[in-house]
């Protein structure tokens, strides 16, 4: 079976935002909802700005899922961590859980409110993974959608740097490559088995992890 | 690595059959992304549905790509419900507070226009109309061939007014053709990337990916930027972050140091450049001392970079269209770049600066400006003594076909135009947009074709047209290399027209109905595509992978040896002498020094002590527009930030989203700071085209004497700290 995951090599990564975009475009979130980030993270003291992708790490022991009193999420045999829309009755309890802070509760809002949805042929002949209801938890979804067809998630498809590679961590060729097995989860209190993984800049790890738990801001300002 | 492997190519997004969907059939269309301004354009293949596009994604297989943030989001630009989708027209006075549009039809529009064009040549001559095209470059060929036709040699573009146009006089100026530069490729050692940020800003030649390749490969890279860019954190070995506008004396340290330790190559000194000696002579001035103490960059950081760049032979050139020309020594600070290489014999060798052998025929220059069989070139350069700028801008008259644009204020004033027709009019892109908007207001007759209504440049015209956008286009097709590719638009969105079909219409109307092809978009894309025994027909039978036109030579390089490199089969360079000229005989012959020397940037002071970069750009936003486009865009940045060192911030008592003021001698804006380390100490940047926060109302009317760019990025300025409510931002109007 297989177990996916991403390697981000930071030393890759412009910050140009095509992950962002991209995302958002295949998935059509709502506002305010940014399931693929980039942060920016500075060092003074190195003279070295590090963009860091950011988005659900789909652990291998999820918390959110362990938090979830109506089991409304879960881990697909592929590794692939989901929310249940139709479970999910927005109790919250995976955001707090939740040690990358990376899941968000849909809002009610649309960018195009008047027009009744996002494209003009109607919200309802949408794909049902461009659907959001209101009030439920939302996270990346590693794009199952194109998983099961054979493509990559749309995040490391686009990437104009290629600084991501999706891995099939089962694959032995693949888990025992130096970059997969130099690369490092970002930090938390609690092991829960990220399979998003950093190829971290050389003497910048550290900071990184530490500056990525303080204040994890989106790029923008 | 072994990579996840896709179950195959094969599988492609069609075949994701969704039972909620409706019953009518998902189609592949392909088209071009107009995000970045940035021709040739980047290929997407969306997914319709009856017409509606549901889908976006790169176009396999295409020449410039993947797309970027921009791309992606011309998916929500196309159903915004702002969009323009009828002709306007204003019903009240110019200079009332609103200027009370209302829909008009296409028939009223094009006879409003065309009543006053032929009214203007009778009265004043055709010459007093000034032809434009801003933001996207999509329309330009139509347009010249619209202005060539009526008759008009004042034809303008934001090329000629703050853009690509100062360096490619440079380049013409010194190596006789254009260019910026190339990738490392196989045989490059050493890259020096000046003044650009194709991480932000050149996605279209996939530009991230192919240097952090070459950078695994052992291509060491110099990167000269004053920011701490992208650019600069993941790939320099080496970073000279000079003050802005010193760049030519940044150069001439680099060649001091080449010259005094015998690092240049001397056959192609001696054989190719015309004032090699006054060059040597020029930069023996420029003392590693002198160098840093009037650049900010440590001595040993000059010489390492020189060191670098002239001993790990080969070494390429990738330069910017606009980083290093905005200022009041643009043109010459550019000419200096581009000695250093050329001192170094780094020119059309395999591994430095690459001249292409085989250039489509027919083109004369880039796709954008089109053919100029088609686009009336000809005719253009025939009318050359009725340019506007030939007086105040003699060297650019002479070599560039396009208008200097920044006199347009002095030129309404003195009533030498009194008519002006923008496609993708954007004013904030002038230094003093007041003085501009009210300029334009000023005129006889105005009109602007857009996506949107763009208060900024709209409230100041007379008619605003609603232009197709590029999922409803067909015109322009694109041509890469030799390879030229079609699209296959779905129809336009509420009375929208391709910006090539208004030109052509208008065309039509002025009486050369044969000259504009009944208005007809295919016949003219036929037109030109016969130069190459194509049509358009051709091109949607081969849509993804295009049609290739076969070359007619053999690649080559070096090929100012074998008579290569000129029209007329003479060894040499394009240029007068024949060589690349350290010394301009272009420049000499006009009353310019000749040689490319420093000048001093404007002084800081104790009111004004930091310099202000205008134009940097994020890599999601392309000037003003992709703000409002599409929210997507917006949500990530609501608001203006001027970026600053965290020193000067903490001097200031700034924090992260504190309200400031930005002012110069010339204007002041309401913004918020963003300390950040990309920029150097002393140096603030602030991203153009926020309506409410106009940077370039601050940079002042003061050019430089070739070029007549603006200091957009020399002019200095201080960052104070607001109160919150200090009150409402300006409107539009500078005076508002």
């Amino acid at each position: 079976m297989a177990r996916y995951g991403i390697v981000v090599d930071l030393d890759r990564c412009v910050g140009c935002m095509t992950c962002v975009l991209s995302c958002k475009e295949e998935n059509l979130t709502r506002p305010g909802v940014w399931w693929n980030q980039i942060l920016q993270v500075e060092s003074e003291a190195q003279d070295r700005i590090v963009y860091v992708r950011y988005a659900c790490m789909h652990c291998d022991e999820p918390p959110c899922m362990a938090a979830c009193p109506n089991e409304a999420i879960y881990r697909r045999p592929d590794g692939v961590v989901l929310v249940d829309q139709n479970k999910c009755a927005g109790v919250q309890a995976c955001v707090e859980a939740c040690p990358y802070d990376v899941i968000v509760m849909t809002p009610d809002a649309e960018y195009f409110p008047e027009e009744g949805g996002f494209l003009p042929a109607g919200e309802e002949a949408l794909a049902p993974y461009r659907q959001h209801q209101p009030g439920k938890a939302s996270m990346c979804t590693l794009c199952y959608q194109r998983i099961d067809v054979g493509r990559q998630p749309a995040c490391v498809e686009g990437c104009p740097s290629k600084a991501m590679t999706f891995v099939d961590l089962d694959d032995h060729a693949i888990s025992e490559d130096p970059s997969v097995l130099r690369s490092q989860p970002m930090d938390t209190d609690v092991n829960s088995k990220p399979k998003v993984t950093y190829v971290f800049p050389e003497r910048l790890g550290d900071e990184i992890k530490k500056k990525v738990r303080e204040n994890p801001y989106m790029l923008g300002g | 690595m072994s990579k996840f492997e896709p179950a195959g190519d094969s599988v492609d997004y069609l075949g994701q059959a969704e039972a909620a969907m409706s019953e009518v059939a998902e189609e592949y269309g392909y088209t071009f992304c107009d995000g970045c301004n940035e021709v040739p354009f980047c290929g997407i293949r969306f997914v319709h549905r009856g017409g509606v596009v549901t889908k976006v994604e790169p176009w396999p297989g295409f020449p410039a790509g993947p797309i970027c943030s921009k791309g992606y989001a011309t998916l929500q630009r196309l159903y915004n419900p702002d969009r323009l989708k009828f002709p306007l027209r204003r019903t009240q006075p110019k200079g009332a507070r609103e200027p009370g549009f209302t829909r008009i039809s296409w028939e009223e529009a094009y006879d409003t226009i065309v009543g006053h064009l032929l009214r203007i040549k009778e009265q004043y001559g055709p010459q007093a109309v000034f032809f434009y095209v801003g933001d996207p470059k999509e329309p330009r060929a139509a347009v010249q061939r619209l202005a060539t036709t009526y008759g008009s040699a004042n034809y303008g573009c934001e090329s000629s007014t703050a853009c690509r146009r100062a360096a490619q006089l440079a380049e013409l100026l010194t190596y006789g053709f254009p260019t910026l530069g190339s990738l490392p490729s196989a045989e490059t050692k050493v890259a020096l990337v000046w003044g650009t940020n194709p991480a932000y800003s050149g996605q279209p030649y996939m530009c991230h990916g192919a240097l952090a390749d070459a950078k695994q490969r052992g291509v060491k890279f110099i990167v000269v930027d004053p920011r701490n860019t992208p650019m600069v954190g993941t790939l320099a070995d080496i970073h000279l972050a000079p003050r802005p506008g010193t760049d030519a004396a940044l150069a001439a340290g680099m060649m001091r140091v080449i010259f005094s330790e015998g690092l240049e190559d001397q056959d192609f000194c001696a054989n190719w450049i015309h004032g090699i000696d006054e060059l040597r002579s020029y930069v023996d001035g420029f003392s590693l001392e002198r160098v840093e103490q009037l650049t900010g960059v440590p001595a040993a950081s000059v010489e390492a970079a020189a060191r670098l760049f002239a001993g790990e032979r080969p070494g390429c050139l990738m330069t910017g269209s606009q980083g290093t020309t905005h200022n009041r020594n643009a043109t010459n600070n550019h000419r200096a770049i581009l000695m250093v290489p050329a001192v170094c014999g780094y020119i059309d060798v395999p591994g430095g600066i690459q001249k292409p052998t085989n250039p489509l025929e027919g083109m004369g220059g880039v796709w954008a400006d089109g053919p100029p069989v088609f686009s009336g070139r000809e005719t253009l350069l025939g009318l050359r003594e009725q340019r506007l700028d030939r007086d105040e801008f003699p060297a650019w008259a002479e070599l560039l076909f396009e208008v200097e644009t920044n006199h347009l204020v002095e030129w309404a004033r003195e009533g030498k135009i009194k008519a002006f027709l923008g496609w993708g009019l954007n004013t904030m892109i002038w230094a003093q947009t007041s003085e501009y908007q009210k300029a334009i207001e000023s005129l006889e007759f105005s009109m602007a074709v857009d996506y949107f209504y763009r208060p900024w440049s709209h409230d100041f015209v007379d008619l605003v047209l609603p232009a197709a956008m590029n999922f409803e286009r067909k015109a322009p097709f694109a041509v890469h290399g030799r390879t030229v590719y079609g699209r296959t638009p779905v129809p336009p969105q509420g009375e929208c027209r391709e910006d090539w079909q208004i030109a052509l219409e208008i065309g039509d109307r002025l009486g050369y109905e044969d000259t504009f092809f009944g208005g007809d978009v295919e016949a003219a894309c036929d037109d030109i595509l016969k130069l190459w025994n194509l049509d358009y027909e051709t091109l949607r039978n081969n849509i993804e992978i295009g049609i290739t036109v076969p070359a007619q030579r053999p690649e080559a390089v070096r090929k100012h040896e074998k008579g290569l490199n000129r029209p007329d089969g003479k060894p040499g360079f394009p240029t007068p002498t024949a060589k690349i000229e350290a010394f301009s005989t272009v420049l000499d012959k006009h009353g310019y020094r000749a040689l490319p020397e420093h000048q001093e940037p404007m002084a800081i002071s104790e009111e004004y002590p930091l310099v202000l970069l205008s134009g940097s750009r994020l890599p999601y936003i392309t000037h003003s527009k992709w703000r409002e486009d599409a929210p997507w865009l917006l949500e990530l940045q609501k608001e203006p930030f001027v970026d600053i060192h965290p020193e000067d911030a903490r001097t200031r008592g700034l924090a992260y989203g504190d309200p400031v003021t930005v002012r110069s001698a010339w204007g002041e804006i309401r913004v918020r700071a963003k300390p950040t380390i990309m920029m150097p100490r002393g140096v603030v940047g602030l991203m153009h085209g926020w309506a409410g926060a106009n940077v370039n109302e601050l940079i002042p009317r003061d050019f430089d004497p070739i070029s007549g760019y603006p200091p957009f990025k020399e002019t200095p300025c201080e960052v104070l700290k607001t109160d919150e409510d200090a009150g409402e931002q300006k409107g539009v109007r500078a005076d508002g």
